[in-house]
């Protein structure tokens, strides 16, 4: 279910924010699909290869596209099961991610160029920093919780409490956070900008053409989708009817989709050097969070 | 049994006396032939003892010494069994490695003797059960690797690493002599046994503290970790591969050694074990990330991955405390696959270094680039253990890793609040080194491998012989096998984690439930290639269909780019390392423009990073000491009246104190 969730918001996620980004700036914006006809335009082009470029650079974008597929299976979504599930399965869910972007940092910097090299670094660097983040979150909930795989944290999460919902906004927070900057979103990295010594992401499929390009692109829209099904999965109440909760499911898509354009209509890219501190207090946020459920727990156990 | 046994000891011994007779160009093949017997006679050993019965028996030493136990049981089986597979890889890509000194004879007579020796004295260390004898496999251990790691002699920075080396093995004895003797003095015997028997009497801590230094400084925990990063890069590859595969792994099991012997204190000194690990990792893949030369880098993340094994272990030990036989069982067993998947994957990640250094006779990564279109199956090869080293799926590292990350997030469900915040953070700090490392290895195989060369070699660099890819394949098929096949390892550790804790501690169901778990690991890293197979199907039959065409690399509009205008190493972890400014010390060494210099001369910038520890402690101290002995310096002055001197004070000190009586 959440793999299917988030391939159809995959679809029409990027379209929305394309779309709030015009009228915000009082275009009339392209159709919702057009993200996705660009990318059908990508597939049937053909490819330049740099003759720097080694074997790398070709299995570069499958891989990563394959990665973040096998993320998905792991996808939760209360009532169905995921495809896969099993204890500490946001373990796998984190390094299958990172395989991805190993992958493609890798295939960044194989185009012999200065700026490859400098998007992958940045890029390490940030996910770097963010990556405690992710594990505090989801430590802090098989605390709460007292599971250890997603499916069943999001299951349970509700059934804490009142408190929960305190912590669940606050989990999804810090999860749309991380979100922007695995995904190079401002206030991180600015998607629209020309100058290429201050992009992460676009100055690392400068070299990728065609076929290629289009898988990477395919996979960096599905990586932020599943995002926002991990958000949604912290903020729509397990126990309401299925029904109910997809139609809150495409409520809070829309939301985030439409937070995400609005940033990036009024708000201006960090200076670089300012994103590590940037994305070190988001690790504190997630601390919070574990504060937060220490509390909850050990006033409900009495201690 | 004991003929086995006794083959051990004897095929060693007959090979030293064969290599130093025949012909130079068949001294290898002999050793490595000497090294294949060695380990089918001790791993059939250690494989009867984890499938049916454990090896147990003794042998007279003298009067001193008495009866020395042998024994192998499941943990000696297990590092017996890494021991002679490292060792195997390692002697036949050291025959390619080495092809170059064919014609210095004497030299490879001592090397490939040496390997012999050291080959033999690991697995002793792992067989004998009496601190006496222990030590002296240890000491022979030591000394056979530091005459390894000089092969390349005439090199003082070679000599400086192993001088360094062979003094902080020393330590490392010094350590663990005062322990052994001090259960001697309360036990009356030197035997493993009596650890046992003093650990129920005595004081828990303070003697495991000792052996922990003692063994941590083989292992490489922080501040004793200083020898890796100099022994590593100086030591020719396959040493350095199975001196990192294996040598620092037997820290390693002699601190699990000493942990099967005690009795109480377990938490706390699961908590320090688990904290400085913590420590050590993140330190050591933090120095790993900035530093150019490639082996010292390798050698940085061995300490990491120290670092990692010591979580697994301070799990376990806490997982003992708390009564929690599945925190034992992941954290013990998460440790013990860690210590087999690292002895893997850097043995691999050696050797793939070694073949770039023969071909290229550089270790600066600065210096190179490119290396992926003239040696094809060595960058595949090191893009695999880079894979696996950073833990991710679908290879091995990951198993152990999720195993560790298991254990941790099991101990979050208990009541104390101290052990729930110790846990977090460590899982915070391993997922820190996790990142750090893929940022370390995407610098370095994006450095050696990809783009262009950054400077024009010598010699063009080809790909190594066959002889050196072999044993290569071989460690690549045997991390897959643990990669798709968990559940089959994790049940062979089960049976020796049965024998290290007393009966019935382990319980079954819980655990076969995490084998389970493996097995789904192994079936979704399966599906993972398998998904990855098929995009790449539909890749390569859309391509052949599409217009392809070939270009230089879009410059952003320049249009006459060079090889030195890619992006280096050292400004792939320069943010980074801005950042930890207080743990990596960078120096640099360059001369400032002058304001009225107007044809600035010809410069150089030269900046490297130093270690914290070496530089803050360990060169503080040592220079005191030698202030402070160059005091006594009077005592040698080279003139022999005075020696007779010494002599005529000596004796007659002796003969006043028998007069005395104070000395009988």
């Amino acid at each position: 279910m959440g793999f299917l969730l988030a391939i159809i918001a995959a679809i029409f996620f990027p379209g929305i924010i394309l779309r709030v980004k015009s009228t915000a700036s009082g275009r009339k914006g392209p159709g919702i699909l057009q993200p996705w006809k660009n990318i059908r335009v990508l597939l049937r082009k053909g490819s330049v290869i740099s003759t720097t470029t080694s074997y790398i650079s070709r299995i570069a974008p499958v891989i990563y596209l394959s990665t973040i597929l096998c993320a998905l299976l792991l996808l939760p979504f209360p009532g169905v099961p995921p495809i896969i599930a099993f204890e500490g399965d946001f373990v796998l869910f984190a390094y299958m991610l990172a395989l991805g972007k190993f992958l493609f940092m890798l295939g960044a910097i194989d185009s012999g160029n200065s700026f490859g090299g400098m998007g992958a670094n940045r890029k390490s660097l940030f996910s770097m920093l963010a990556e405690p983040a992710f594990f505090i979150l989801f430590g802090s909930m098989a605390l709460l919780t007292g599971y250890t795989s997603m499916q069943q944290i999001v299951e349970s999460i509700q059934l804490v409490g009142y408190n929960s919902f305190i912590i669940g906004a606050l989990a999804a927070y810090v999860l749309i956070q991380i979100a922007i900057v695995e995904t190079s979103r401002l206030p991180v990295d600015d998607p629209n900008t020309r100058n290429a010594t201050t992009m992460v992401d676009g100055v690392m499929i400068l070299d990728f053409s065609g076929f290629d390009l289009a898988l990477i692109q395919i996979g960096t829209l599905l990586r932020l989708a599943m995002y926002g099904v991990l958000v949604a999965n912290f903020l729509i109440p397990a126990g309401w009817p299925v029904l109910t909760r997809i139609a809150l499911f495409i409520g809070v898509q829309i939301a985030f989709a439409s937070m995400i354009g609005l940033i990036e209509s009024f708000r201006a890219r960090k200076k670089l050097s300012k994103n590590p501190q940037f994305i070190i207090s988001l690790n504190v946020l997630a601390l919070v969070a574990f504060v937060l459920v220490l509390l909850i727990n050990f006033k409900m156990i009495g201690k | 049994m004991v003929e086995l046994i006794n083959l051990s000891w004897i095929i060693p011994l007959f090979a030293i006396v064969v290599i130093s007779i025949i012909p130079s160009k068949v001294k290898p093949y002999v050793a490595v032939a000497a090294v294949i017997l060695g380990s089918l006679a001790t791993g059939w050993l250690a494989v009867n003892a984890l499938i049916s019965q454990v090896v147990d028996f003794a042998f007279y030493a003298g009067t001193f010494l008495g009866n020395v136990p042998i024994r192998i049981d499941g943990l000696s089986a297990w590092f017996i069994l890494i021991i002679n597979f490292t060792a195997v890889t390692g002697a036949i890509f050291g025959t390619g490695y080495l092809k170059a000194y064919q014609n210095s004879s004497s030299k490879l007579a001592l090397h490939w003797s040496l390997f012999v020796l050291f080959h033999f004295s690991m697995v002793w260390v792992c067989i004998l059960q009496n601190g006496f004898a222990f030590l002296i496999a240890w000491e022979i251990m030591s000394l056979s690797s530091m005459l390894l790691v000089i092969f390349d002699h005439h090199n003082s920075q070679t000599i400086k690493a192993g001088i360094n080396y062979l003094v902080q093995m020393h330590l490392s004895v010094v350590f663990l002599t005062v322990g052994f003797i001090w259960v001697y003095s309360q036990t009356g015997s030197l035997s493993f046994d009596s650890i046992r028997t003093f650990f129920q009497t005595n004081s828990n801590r303070w003697l495991f503290l000792v052996f922990f230094t003692g063994f941590g400084l083989k292992a490489g925990f922080i501040p004793l970790h200083s020898w890796l990063p100099h022994a590593h890069p100086a030591a020719p590859s396959h040493i350095s591969g199975v001196m990192s595969g294996v040598i620092v792994k037997l820290g390693i099991y002699g601190i699990i050694r000493m942990i099967s012997y005690l009795q109480s204190d377990f938490i706390l000194l699961g908590e320090i074990i688990i904290t400085l690990s913590v420590l050590t990792g993140i330190y050591g893949i933090l120095n790993a990330s900035v530093h150019r030369d490639f082996k010292k880098m390798l050698a940085y993340c061995t300490i990491e991955n120290i670092g990692i094994i010591g979580i697994g272990i301070g799990i376990g030990l806490i997982g003992i405390g708390t009564q929690s036989p599945l925190m034992y069982f992941l954290g013990f067993g998460g440790a013990l696959l860690h210590v087999l998947n690292h002895s893997l994957f850097k043995s691999l990640l050696f050797y793939s270094a070694g073949s770039v250094y023969q071909q290229t006779h550089t270790r600066d990564m600065e210096k190179l680039g490119g290396l992926f279109k003239s040696m094809p199956k060595t960058a595949f090869i090191f893009l695999i253990g880079a894979i696996a080293i950073g833990g991710m799926p679908p290879f091995n590292g990951f198993v152990s890793e999720f195993i560790i990350y298991s254990g941790l997030i099991e101990g979050i469900h208990t009541d104390s609040i101290y052990q729930i915040m110790l846990m977090i953070m460590v899982l915070a700090g391993l997922s820190v080194i996790g990142g750090l490392s893929v940022l370390t290895f995407t610098k370095t195989f994006g450095t050696i491998f990809l783009g262009q060369p950054r400077e024009i070699p010598q010699h063009k660099p080809h790909e190594v012989s066959t002889l050196m890819l072999v044993p290569q394949y071989f460690i690549i098929a045997f991390m897959m096998s643990i990669a798709f096949l968990p559940q089959v390892f994790l049940n062979i550790i089960k049976v020796i984690l049965d024998g290290m804790s007393h009966p019935g501690f382990i319980d079954s169901i819980s655990i076969s439930f995490y084998s389970k778990t493996a097995a789904n690991i192994g079936l979704y890293s399966l599906f993972f290639i398998g998904l990855m197979g098929m995009i790449w199907l539909i890749r390569s039959s859309v391509m052949k269909r599409r217009r392809m065409a070939t270009g230089t690399t879009w410059g952003c509009g320049y249009i006459a780019p060079n090889n030195t205008m890619q992006y280096t190493g050292k400004s792939f972890s320069k943010p980074l390392g801005k950042i930890f400014t207080f743990l990596l010390i960078e120096k640099k060494r360059f001369k400032e423009l002058k304001p009225g210099e107007i044809f600035p001369e010809k410069r150089n910038y030269d900046s490297h990073y130093l270690d914290f520890f070496e530089f803050n402690f360990i060169e503080t101290i040592t220079k005191y000491l030698i202030k402070w002995s160059g005091y006594f310096r009077f005592i040698q002055n080279g003139r022999t009246q005075s020696y007779v001197l010494y002599g005529i004070v000596f004796i007659l000190l002796l003969f006043l104190l028998t007069i005395f009586n104070i000395i009988r």
